[in-house]
């Protein structure tokens, strides 16, 4: 349960850090964005959700 | 006449907002505790602003822009740290909070001496603490003089401009506390939202036909902006991860940050805090095309006026009002964190250094009294430092001083994670990383692109891990 909890708040923090020279590149446009500011982007609004998640498996609310 | 304009906008905007602070207090603080940490009463909304009002600051609204200028895509390393560090937010600080409310600590370096039970060690690290805020508070006084210059139109005496800013906001801290800090911290994000909407929306579209546009552009005239140099280069991959890890671990480590988790009323208010205060990171995308819209508009600064880049397009090419509000935002951008960080850097020094080091004010009163002298005194102390300030910019100054702070993170880990772990082993972790960092900044030795702060941390917690080792363990095996 703990792990879990963890693994998942862990997505966006790899994603944001280690990925990131895998993401490095200007193609394809998002939303007329440069790939690696939509990636940071993407993961910076995903990470309510998954904080969000983390609380129900914790079951704070 | 330009300039009264403007001039006028900025100290009503800044006046205004004192006073909707102080009518916003039922009553003045009259003890350490409602003081410095707002009695532990804040809710969701009013930590909210808080926190926000104090991590974004004039950084926020001048270095961001000046980065993307600069440097191009090594500044969106500020909108993944941030977001780290509330994902480590989440865990840390309502733990943080549990043993604080329950201990009625007051400040971090209490945390410390709560968990390790070492005088010497909260001492010290309420010594780190100061020393790096008042830097850091100057790196505000050097924000807010960009802005005053620039709307000054070339007429009006900055310095003497942003003394009295300066010592208007030491006198409101002196006065209304960490709860005033947040109520006009209400006012400055709101306005913070105009302009930066303003800057990153409204100026590409004018000039560009839309913000997609300006990327095309941009493309075409900087093809290599947008993405990471490869590798160990600098300000490249390497740095890039390194630097965000670093700087997300440290998000939290300031006195100001502490003070601010204390005045939570719950543990759930920090954790919902930690999962909406991603969304403000918003904020920072429009920052960084205010500062691509004024590479393509404005090219040619170089050096620390980088960090003029879009203040430069909007006085160019925009009625002082406008020029005003933007210019508001800013000086408040500059000022409620710095009476954050005043009061964070008084508390410690107070409670810690002259309480619990020298038994000076160990009363209430005598608290609350050298708290209020403390905040003059830091505030004094910013003033002569950036009297002396040096040709840096703003991030690069930001990245210093979480270079420093951030050695306190492990020590902070490992009180609920490590329970070996000891006054001296975490005053030895701290003292390796900051030797680390030291030597790394002041050799400027390239480092295989790894940020110094980063490879400070990785010192540090060798070190505490080591060093945490019971002493009798191989021989009772």
């Amino acid at each position: 349960m703990r792990s879990w909890r963890v693994a998942v708040a862990a997505i966006p923090v790899c994603a944001l850090s280690v990925a990131v020279p895998f993401v490095n590149r200007v193609e394809p446009r998002v939303l007329g964005l440069p790939f690696l500011l939509f990636w940071i982007l993407l993961w910076v609004l995903l990470t309510p959700p998954c904080l969000w998640l983390v609380g129900r498996l914790e079951r704070r609310w | 006449m330009n300039a009264l304009v403007a001039f006028s906008i900025v100290a009503l905007v800044v006046v205004g907002t004192i006073l909707f602070a102080l009518f916003s207090l039922r009553r003045f603080p009259s003890d350490p505790q409602q003081y410095l940490v707002g009695g532990r009463s804040f809710g969701t909304i009013l930590l909210w602003v808080l926190l926000a009002g104090e991590i974004y600051t004039s950084f926020t609204f001048l270095g961001a822009a000046g980065w993307a200028y600069g440097y191009g895509a090594p500044a969106f390393y500020i909108l993944a740290y941030g977001t780290c560090g509330y994902v480590i937010g989440y865990f840390l600080l309502p733990a943080v909070w549990r043993v604080a409310n329950e201990r009625r600590l007051l400040t971090g370096p209490d945390f410390f001496l709560d968990r390790y039970g070492s005088r010497a060690l909260a001492i010290g690290i309420a010594l780190l603490q100061f020393a790096a805020l008042v830097p850091y508070v100057t790196l505000q006084l050097s924000g807010l003089q960009t802005i005053l210059r620039i709307i000054g139109y070339g007429g009006v005496d900055s310095t003497l401009a942003v003394t009295i800013a300066f010592v208007a906001i030491v006198l409101f801290v002196f006065t209304a506390g960490l709860r005033g800090t947040a109520w006009a911290s209400v006012v400055k994000d709101l306005l913070v939202l105009g302009a930066v909407v303003f800057a990153g929306i409204v100026i590409p579209t004018q000039f560009f036909g839309s913000p997609a546009a300006m990327f095309d552009q941009l493309l075409r005239t900087h093809p290599s902006m947008l993405s990471l140099a490869p590798g160990t280069a600098p300000r490249g991959t390497v740095w890039f991860v390194t630097t965000v890890l670093m700087t997300g671990i440290g998000f939290y480590m300031n006195p100001a940050s502490m003070n601010a988790t204390y005045s939570a009323r719950s543990e759930n208010v920090l954790r919902r805090n930690a999962m909406l205060l991603p969304l403000y990171q918003l904020v920072m995308l429009l920052v960084f095309m205010a500062g691509f819209a004024a590479l393509l508009i404005a090219p040619g600064l170089h050096g620390a006026a980088v960090d003029q880049s879009f203040l430069l397009v909007v006085q160019r090419y925009y009625p002082p009002w406008v020029m005003g509000v933007v210019a508001a935002a800013g000086a408040l951008a500059a000022l409620v964190p710095s009476s954050a960080l005043l009061l964070g850097a008084a508390g410690v020094f107070a409670k810690n250094v002259l309480g619990d080091g020298l038994g000076i004010a160990t009363s209430e009163r005598g608290r609350m009294r050298a708290m209020r002298v403390l905040v003059l005194v830091v505030g004094a102390l910013s003033l002569a430092f950036w009297a002396i300030e040096r040709d840096k910019t703003i991030v690069e100054l930001l990245l210093l001083y979480y270079n420093g702070i951030t050695q306190l993170a492990p020590g902070m880990i490992a009180a609920f994670v490590l329970p070996r772990a000891t006054a001296g082993s975490v005053a030895a972790g701290i003292a390796a990383g900051l030797a680390v960092v030291v030597y790394l900044v002041l050799t400027g030795a390239p480092f295989f692109g790894i940020n110094p702060g980063f490879a400070g941390l990785v010192a540090n917690v060798a070190v505490l891990l080591l060093f945490s080792r019971p002493s009798g363990s191989s021989a009772a095996t």
